[in-house]
């Protein structure tokens, strides 16, 4: 390969890596709720879409950088997340598996279409200076808001896992995935933890919204493609696998650039949905590691 | 329930209209609500302009024209039962809008009813190619977006070009044409690239192209995508000599506000500008910033307008409103417009269509100048490189 | 079954309300329809369709209890093949010309039972949400293909070409049209009826109410599910030959995207699953509501879906038709 090639390679492997790691931050909100919950939550990239329109609507109103929408919008998710699960999801009882699909369903219908009788069909975009900034790392070209997205990403995952790991909320967590019942008996009220952890997925699906926005643009069905990617990075990492949907995420990216690049961009987003098709028939706990059987 | 009552509405209408002496009723569908909202809107303003400017003249056969407007709710199948509608009101003729996948069961619709439809927005070419003797168009097809973009990269000796298209029926309708064209120009095209929609990390294409390094970029894609393409091509540092978009969303005037400094010296095809020098231009444009309260038209809007009045222009020459008639007058009309001159042709494979060429123009100093054809006083090309 | 059975039952269950007199009462008003609005008949035909996709996609849904987000999938595949092989310059030159549409509808039907067969056998191994997931990526997979193929007409789609006249009726009047939708919901309402009595049926009911239960009884879960799904394919393919016809022109955009799929499968579950007229129920009622409120939601007429399908998951699990059951039973109990 010479120097061109090879620059080439690394430019598209960086660039898979960085959309890899917003694909992450998605899957990993949906991740989390499955692990906890056993809920498949079809309205994921509605709540993206949340996020997007937040950072929309602050940016017309009030001129407010995109990145402080973060401040706005990670609350909201999370209170939306928490209030959805208090009011829908926990009352499904024993039809949870199937309920909280078409619930899900149900509610990312809502969200779109409220989105759109708000802001109308029109893509919109915001137009901040440094939306195409760069800059260069011997010859490869690194987009500044794409670099800025996965430090972001970076940051809550390791947030998640210090919560997870290093607090007592996180213990009562990791507990109530585990065993349900059990947690309860030890005094960990669930229903409470489960709010909190759907507050949490949602909330990294707004933050995501967030980070995008710089970059692309809001419609009001901008969340079906993601609601997708989430799937597909959720199952490639082995749902309910946190670690996994991290990997699954940058591992989609880098699949989808590299494809993109040297086969043909026309089949894209077939790139992933053949990696995931073969996952699911192959491997249903997953590319990494071993998940405990739980569906 | 809603029929019966929109019946009877209609059968009050016409009675009310037939002791005024009558007016002729002109059938319209368009999206007013959904997705092509936008557009629509552009429609109507085009719509009013158009009969207001028949009726002060005197109207049609000395009656007034009124439109019966149809909302597609931008739905395939809201339209079809829209142009039903239309249908049973017993128009002469059904001005058909902007989506090609609405537009197409639309207007295969209302051929089978033997109702002409006069198809004035939507440019995909398989609607007019091989088409059928109750469709007539007159704005311009995929091809002539094209067309126009090549002829400037022809004229400059390009000698390669890369081309990145929307998945969507249009995108691949310029696309292919862009294709025949460079084959018959001796224009290489070394990269043709199509992308689906919501996919906006557009990356690793543009760096494929940035490595054949080819004179001309065409891009053909919406308004959304528009934007985060030129974003993206000056992050990447793809340098060709020009950037050209194939209308859509290149030739709005969000494209230069939101792509910013990214949009600078991006040519675009566009199917009218104020710029045109045909008579009335200038006037047409006052007239729809008016109707739409002060907004710049966008192309749609000119075209809405040249609908009306071809349509009017048929139902006086046929001297009736009787379908056949009206559908022989459209075949012999000529007439010359603000939009430009609108005559229904048979060439290229193509049946009932008006050859109509594009106009391109350039982002220069943040803001569109014309700079092809030599009919709009052009100003000189910039290039990249 | 009684009434103090809990309502959140973990399947919706069998209900007995849905009788034959039911599915002859709704195709009775049906066929009145033309006479009463013969002016809107491309409403009614495109509703009809869609009941009678409804009704297709419960086959799977209702009656395997499996779940298909992918749908739109085979109303592509009876679509695409019909048409393909109608088309002159199209239609496979081993044929030796265009294939009569009533044929093309039946090899679309055998193609949509042999992707389901492959599928099925492939995924039914997995339970619950893995099936739904995998019915997305293999619709969407369909798209792709037929955006980015030569053959199928890429995202311009495809016209359809003049057919030739089917009994000596014309395929295009709308009347025709209207006439073998309603023979097309007819079929979909009497195979459930067949299939509610059947042994098919029976283990469908089995495997839903309790998988390993049933294969305790020497119930094979997987076959039943399997063929199940051959079923629905088979009936949603003819559906998508019908609306290709309706259509007459259609682009792998408005045919072949996830909100198709969507709609076909929340008619039927706002209708309710469980019965057997419940997904015709669900056309015809969101059908109306969507015309009637067109202007009043725009564009955002999926809104009342939305609302319909939170409120039928929390509150009434077996649908529409199941709450007026329920009603039903509940006075029966109480005199």
């Amino acid at each position: 390969m010479d120097q061109a090639g090879l620059t080439a390679l690394i430019q598209t492997l960086a660039q898979g890596l960085l959309t890899g790691g917003l694909y992450a931050l998605i899957g990993t909100g949906l991740s989390l709720i499955f692990g906890v919950m056993r809920v498949i939550n079809f309205a994921h990239g509605d709540f993206l879409a949340i996020g997007m329109f937040i950072t929309l609507a602050l940016f017309r109103t009030f001129d407010l950088d995109p990145y402080l929408s973060l401040l706005v919008a990670a609350p909201v998710g999370f209170a939306l997340g928490f209030v959805i699960q208090r009011l829908v999801l926990a009352r499904l009882g024993d039809r949870l598996s199937e309920g909280s699909m078409l619930a899900t369903l149900g509610i990312g219908l809502i969200i779109s279409n409220t989105l759109l009788l708000t802001f109308g069909a029109q893509p919109q975009n915001i137009n901040v200076p440094y939306a195409t900034n760069t800059f260069q790392l011997g010859g490869v070209q690194v987009s500044i808001p794409l670099l800025i997205a996965g430090l972001g990403t970076a940051l809550a995952i390791a947030g998640l896992n210090l919560l997870l790991y290093r607090t007592e909320l996180g213990r009562a967590i990791r507990a109530t995935a585990q065993n349900p019942l059990g947690a309860e008996l030890q005094g960990v009220k669930t229903a409470h933890i489960q709010a909190i952890v759907f507050g949490l997925g949602v909330a990294f699906a707004a933050v995501a919204g967030v980070l995008l926005m710089p970059l692309l643009y809001a419609f009001p069905t901008v969340g079906e493609n993601y609601t997708t990617k989430a799937f597909i990075v959720t199952v490639l990492g082995g749902l309910g696998n946190l670690p996994g949907a991290v990997a699954g995420g940058l591992v989609l990216g880098v699949v989808e650039s590299l494809g993109a690049y040297y086969i043909s961009n026309n089949y894209r987003d077939a790139y992933g949905l053949v990696a995931f098709l073969l996952v699911l028939l192959l491997r249903p706990e997953g590319l990494f590691g071993r998940t405990v059987k739980r569906v | 329930m809603r029929t019966v009552t929109l019946f009877t509405l209609s059968l009050a209408l016409l009675g009310a209209a037939q002791a005024q002496g009558g007016t002729i009723k002109i059938g319209a569908i368009t999206s007013v609500t959904g997705r092509f909202a936008e557009f629509g809107k552009m429609q109507l303003a085009g719509f009013k302009v158009g009969v207001e400017e028949v009726n002060r003249r005197g109207g049609v056969l000395g009656r007034k024209i009124e439109l019966v407007i149809e909302d597609n709710a931008s739905d395939v199948n809201k339209g079809l039962a829209a142009a039903e509608r239309l249908v049973n009101a017993g128009v002469p003729l059904v001005l058909n809008e902007y989506s090609s996948s609405l537009v197409k069961a639309q207007a295969q619709y209302l051929a089978r009813q033997k109702v002409p439809a006069l198809v004035f927005s939507s440019s995909g070419d398989d609607i007019t190619k091989p088409g059928n003797d109750y469709v007539f168009r007159l704005n311009q097809p995929a091809t002539e977006y094209a067309r126009v973009i090549l002829n400037i990269f022809r004229d400059h000796k390009f000698k390669t070009m890369a081309v990145i298209a929307g998945t969507g029926a249009f995108e691949k309708s310029v696309a292919d044409a862009a294709q025949d064209l460079a084959k018959s120009y001796g224009i290489q095209i070394v990269e043709d690239q199509r992308y689906d929609k919501g996919l906006t990390d557009f990356r690793p294409v543009l760096n494929r192209i940035k490595a054949k390094n080819p004179d001309g970029i065409l891009m053909v894609s919406y308004a959304e995508d528009s934007v985060a393409l030129m974003r993206q091509a000056r992050e990447v540092g793809v340098k060709p000599r020009l950037f050209a978009g194939g209308a859509a969303g290149f030739a709005l005037p969000e494209f230069v506000k939101d792509a910013g400094s990214a949009a600078e010296n991006v040519v675009t095809a566009t199917a009218w500008i104020p710029q045109l020098r045909y008579a009335g231009t200038q006037k047409l444009n006052v007239e729809l910033k008016k109707a739409l309260g002060g907004q710049d038209p966008s192309y749609h809007a000119a075209q809405a307008y040249a609908g009306v009045l071809a349509a009017a222009e048929a139902i006086r020459r046929a001297g009736g409103t009787d379908r056949e008639k009206v559908k022989a007058a459209l075949n012999s009309l000529t007439m010359q417009t603000a939009f430009g001159p609108v005559q229904f042709k048979d060439y290229e494979g193509f049946r009932n269509q008006n050859p109509l060429a594009m106009v391109a123009q350039q982002v220069q100093g943040g803001a569109f100048v014309p700079v092809y054809p030599k009919t709009v006083v052009p100003r000189t090309l910039k290039f990249e490189r | 079954m009684t009434t103090t059975a809990p309502l959140s039952a973990a399947r919706p269950r069998a209900l007995t309300f849905g009788n034959v007199w039911l599915s002859l009462a709704l195709l009775a008003v049906m066929l009145l329809y033309p006479f009463v609005f013969g002016k809107a008949l491309n409403f009614g035909v495109s509703t009809l369709i869609f009941a009678g996709l409804a009704m297709s996609w419960n086959v799977l849904g209702g009656w395997a209890g499996q779940l298909s987000l992918g749908h739109a999938a085979f109303v592509g595949v009876g679509a695409y093949t019909m048409t393909l092989l109608a088309t002159p310059e199209r239609v496979p030159a081993f044929l030796g010309g265009p294939v009569a549409p009533w044929w093309g509808a039946l090899i679309g039907m055998g193609l949509a039972v042999l992707l389901a067969a492959v599928w099925g056998a492939l995924t039914f191994r997995l339970r619950g949400s893995y099936f739904t997931l995998s019915t997305i990526a293999v619709a969407l997979v369909l798209r792709l293909v037929a955006i980015n193929s030569e053959w199928t007409g890429g995202s311009e789609g495809l016209f359809m070409p003049e057919l030739p006249t089917f009994l000596g009726l014309d395929l295009f009047d709308r009347r025709v049209e209207y006439g073998l939708a309603l023979a097309f919901v007819a079929l979909t309402l009497l195979v459930t009826h067949l299939l509610r009595r059947s042994r098919l049926g029976y283990a469908l009911q089995a495997v839903r109410e309790d998988e390993d239960g049933a294969r305790a009884l020497g119930i094979d879960p997987a076959r039943m599910k399997l063929v199940a799904f051959m079923l629905s394919a088979a009936l949603t393919a003819l559906g998508g030959s019908l609306y290709a016809i309706y259509l007459q022109a259609f682009e792998p955009h408005t045919l072949l995207e996830l909100p198709v799929s969507v709609q076909i499968a929340l008619m039927a579950i706002i209708g309710g699953r469980a019965s057997i007229q419940g997904p015709v129920i669900g056309a015809l009622l969101l059908a109306t509501f969507g015309e009637v409120f067109r202007t009043v939601f725009a564009s955002a007429n999926l809104l009342i879906y939305g609302v319909l399908i939170l409120a039928v998951t929390l509150f009434a699990p077996d649908g529409i038709l199941g709450l007026f059951q329920r009603g039903g039973r509940k006075l029966g109990t109480a005199r």
